[in-house]
Order: C-alpha cells, then structure tokens, then sequence
C-alpha cells in the first residue's frame, strides 16, 4: 500500500475512530488508574494495589460478578435465538410482514425504564398476572413475583428489549443473502436445518456476531433494570459501583468499573469467536 | 401445508404474542394512569373502581416533563445527525479498504460498548469538564452521545459500505459517471438503509440514555430517563409513574411509525443490487 493511501486511510478513521481512541481512551486511563489509586479525590494519591486486592477478598464482589456474567451470556443467547426465525420469516415480503415487523421493533423504542415499569406493573403484587392466578383458582393468594431471586424479571425484560435489536441486524444480513444461492443450496438437497447452518448462518455471521456482543455488553452492565426488577439480594457490577461512588469510595468503584470493563471485552470476544468457531466447525 | 397457510397459522401466533408481549403491558399503563385519587385500585377489582385524567393534568401542570421532553428531542436527533456525520468516513474506510490492522481497527471501534455507562458518564463528564464544556451542559451531553453511539453507527454503515458492489461503482465509472453520480447510483442505494437504521439507533439510544445525562447534566438538565427515574425512585406513585411512562412512550410510537415507512421506501433490492 503506497503512503498516499495510508494517508487517506488515516484521515477517514480520524474523525470516528480517532475522537472515540482519544476520548474513551482518557477515561478507561483515568478509571484505571484511581483503580490503583491515583486521582484519588480525598485523601493521598499514589500507586497502590490495596484497593484491588481489598474488592477481589469480598464476597460481595465474586457475587456481582457471577450474577452479571449470568444475566449478560443468557441474555445475548435468548435474544439471538429468537430473533433467527422471525428475521427469516421476514426476509421475502408478505402481506402483512411490514406490520409484523413495526410490531416487533416496538420494544426497541420503548425507554428500557419504561420497560420496566410496565413489566412490574404486571407482575406486581396486585397486578394482573396475579389477578389472572387467582380468578384461575391456581393460588388463593397474589404470588410476590417482583424481584425474583432468579432474575427471570430481569432476563424477560433483556430479552424484550433487545430482541427487536437483533432482528433489525439480523433481518438486514438475512435480506442480503440472494435468491439463487439458496435455491442452489435447497436444489442441491439441503434441508431447512441444513440451509440454514451451512448457507444462512455463515453468510449472517458478522450480523450474529454484532447482536451478541452487543447485547451481551449492555446486560452485563445493565444497571437500571437490575435496580427495578432484579433481586434485591444481589446487585450488578455497574449496581456496586454506583453504590461505592455514591459512598465517596471512588477508588474501589474504579475497581469494580476496571473488571466490569474486563469482563465485558473477554465476554464478548468469547463469544465472537464461538459463534465463528461453531460455524467453521459446520461447514467442514 | 401450504406456504400462504403457514404464514396464516404464523401470523395468528404472532399477533397473540404481540398482545402480551405489547398491548397487555400497555393497557395496563393506561388503567393505571386513570385511576382517580378518590378510590384506590384493589387486586379485587378487574377495573379501576373510579376513572378520571387527574393524573395526567396534574403531571403535566406540576412536574418538569415539558421542559424534559424540549431537552430530549432536541438532543437525540443532534446527537444522531452529528454521529452520522462522525461514523460516515471511518465506515467507508471500514468497509470499502482492505488494509492490515481493519480488523483491529473494527473492534477497536466498539471501545465506548465495553466501557460501562456508569463509569463512562462519570469520567467523562471529568474529561470534558476539564476541556472546559463546563458552561454549556447540553452541549457536554451532546458531545458525549454522539462519541459514545459511534460504534452503533459505525458497525451499521461499515455493513452497508460492504454490501456495496464494486461491479456498480466500476460500471458507473466506464459509463463515464463522475464522483458524485457515482456515488448516487452505487454508493446510495446500498447505503439508505443503512443510514436510516443508524438514525434510528443512535435517536433511540440518545432519547433512552440515562447515565450521561444523569451525572453531566444534573441538576440542570432534566431529560426524559433522569425525570422518570426519579419517579420510579424515591417518590414512586404507581399512578403517576403510569402517566409518565405513556407521555414517553407515545411520541417514541408515532417516531417508530414513520422511521418504519422510511426504511421501507429504501427498496431492500436496490441494496442487494437485484433490482
């Protein structure tokens, strides 16, 4: 490649790529380093491990961890399974499958708070789900359901929220897969199983691939709808962290805000190369 | 079974999902909002014992939703705009250049996704502070949604770049076609979509942002997510709470209504080049 191109290269990623390195840079520099004790806002500044090796002791901290790894993986997975079908079902057009598909990706602009409210709204103590139990003689008494200690409020809610995501990738990758090539494929003896992890799923990858880090990113960190839904014995990273910066702890929340950051990279590239991993795999 | 059956059978499925899924969670928000102060609203009963718009009158003359709305729908459609224009040459970098470290410089791009926006809203505020934003906090909170929703933008536009075919920009080429037409008759067609759906996300992420906003804007600026998150917090009235999760949501409807009839008017077979 000449210089001249290079150059040109440089100046096109510069206004995108170049202003998120220089300013998402500082600040995961200035997170890092109050995680080891610089900036500290009271007190002394100066390097230190103390405060990571103070947060990995607690309980409270491998707690958090385990419950957003837990909600972020199950999340992306749901979201993405769900969404394949539907994006297929609409990849030709049919009467009625515009309005499928506006139907669909309500949820995507629905304010996740608003999510939530509506969400306990129904499963609320006296909400209608409860109203349906008893009027069905199931329960003689409103099941408290709010706040389940499986955060199964919290993964339907994810999984609300972000599948109408999915599928607005997913429908578009679908959509670009030709006709030919998939009657070629069904000519050649291929089944609906077989179309779809040899020709659809390889050919949709990258679309597969951008759902489910995406997801997995914004659950994993997800902190309004663990505060609203979630268990009320167990809080999330991002949860923690506002709860050590709230105290003025801005030292420990760094660390936790380092690992979530962590965790969050590691996840998603997990989960990248998994889902390419599972598909080479196939087509050999 | 037929395939036009199939879809009957699929789309009756579908619609009784869609009423859980949408219109129950919905009508109860709106009984919600009816319910008048004077009788409350027992698990008993099937509807609200005595409906009125006391809330929503109330709400609308004693909360600062007005001045919150104005604030939201001025910045989500700037910030969208502004991360258009930021995403649009790294994303025909991205897409139309085979050059070593794309890759890297892809995922590199996804940096403000894996940053949590809580740690995020609080140093970046202290960064942009620092350069002196401090005066102007829209412009702070502006600044920070069209950085932080690059990647979205980014990820769609690099996609649609892709899907550009070069036999259409060399045809057009051989025809004679200068830069501009040739961008209009290969490069736009494959990328409508792909700008509006960018829009669309970038709109959508910036009207549903809650930390920035929060932490750079307080006390000063009220946006949708901060006001009705103090709702839902220390003072929750579930009624209320109601009222203002539908004066949020409606205007989000009629916006998905009309972005939906735009994407639809970007002809999918224009961008797959099968016309």
């Amino acid at each position: 490649m000449s210089a001249r191109k290079w150059l040109l290269i440089a100046a096109l990623l510069t206004p995108g790529l170049g202003l998120i390195l220089v300013l998402i840079g500082t600040v995961v520099y200035i997170a890092v380093a109050q995680s080891f004790g610089f900036y500290t806002i009271t007190g002394e500044s100066g390097f230190t491990t103390q405060f990571w090796s103070d947060m990995i002791g607690r309980k409270l901290f491998s707690r958090s961890i385990n419950y957003s790894i837990y909600v972020g993986v199950l999340s992306a997975i749901f979201s993405v399974a769900l969404a394949y079908p539907l994006a297929l079902w609409l990849r030709k057009p049919f009467a009625g499958s515009m309005a499928i598909g506006a139907v669909l990706k309500a949820p995507l602009l629905i304010p996740g708070l608003v999510a939530a409210f509506l969400f306990i709204n129904i499963i609320s103590y006296n909400g209608i789900v409860n109203q349906l139990i008893q009027w069905l003689g199931f329960s003689d008494a409103p099941i408290r359901m709010q706040n389940d200690s499986n955060a199964i409020g919290v993964l339907i809610l994810q999984t609300w929220k972000n599948l109408p995501f999915a599928l607005l990738l997913l429908t578009g990758a679908v959509r670009g897969i030709s006709d030919e090539v998939l009657d070629a494929a069904r000519d050649l003896g291929a089944g609906t199983w077989a179309r779809f992890s040899k020709v659809i799923a390889p050919l949709t990858v990258s679309g597969m691939q951008a759902s489910l880090v995406i997801i997995f990113i914004g659950a994993v960190s997800d902190f309004s709808f663990q505060v609203i839904a979630g268990p009320t014995n167990l809080q999330s990273m991002s949860q923690l962290m506002v709860t050590f910066k709230d105290r003025g702890d801005w030292n420990s929340a760094a660390v936790v805000g380092v690992s979530l950051m962590m965790i969050a990279l590691i996840g998603s590239a997990l989960m990248a190369i998994g889902a390419r991993l599972m598909l080479r795999r196939r087509l050999t | 079974m037929t395939m036009s059956k199939l879809n009957k059978v699929l789309m009756i499925s579908l619609l009784v999902i869609c009423t859980l899924w949408l219109v129950v969670p919905f009508t109860m928000a709106v009984l919600w909002s009816l319910v008048d102060p004077s009788q409350p609203w027992t698990a008993d009963k099937l509807l609200p014992p005595a409906m009125s718009f006391y809330r929503w009158i109330d709400m609308w003359q004693n909360s600062s939703l007005k001045s919150a709305l104005f604030t939201s729908y001025a910045l989500a459609p700037s910030a969208a705009v502004l991360c258009l224009l930021l995403a649009a040459p790294t994303a025909f970098a991205l897409g139309r250049f085979k050059f070593p470290g794309r890759e890297v410089a892809k995922t590199l791009c996804l940096l403000p996704l894996v940053v949590p926006p809580f740690i995020t809203s609080i140093f970046f505020s202290s960064v942009l502070f620092q350069l002196g934003f401090t005066g102007w906090r829209f412009g702070a909170i502006l600044f920070a949604h069209a950085v932080l929703f690059l990647p979205y933008a980014i990820r769609i536009l690099t996609v649609s770049f892709e899907q550009v075919r070069q036999e259409h920009i060399d045809a057009a080429r051989d025809l004679g076609a200068s830069h501009w037409a040739r961008f209009r008759v290969a490069y736009l067609p494959a990328l409508k979509p792909g700008i509006f759906a960018a829009l669309l996300i970038v709109f959508i992420q910036s009207i549903e942002e809650f930390a920035i906003a929060f932490i750079v804007g307080s006390p000063s600026i009220v946006t949708i997510p901060t006001l009705l998150f103090s709702a839902l917090g220390q003072d929750f009235v579930r009624p209320n709470a109601a009222v203002l999760s539908l004066i949020l949501v409606v205007p989000n409807v009629i916006l998905m209504l009309v972005l939906e009839w735009l994407l639809k008017s970007a002809n999918p077979t224009l961008s797959s080049g099968k016309g």
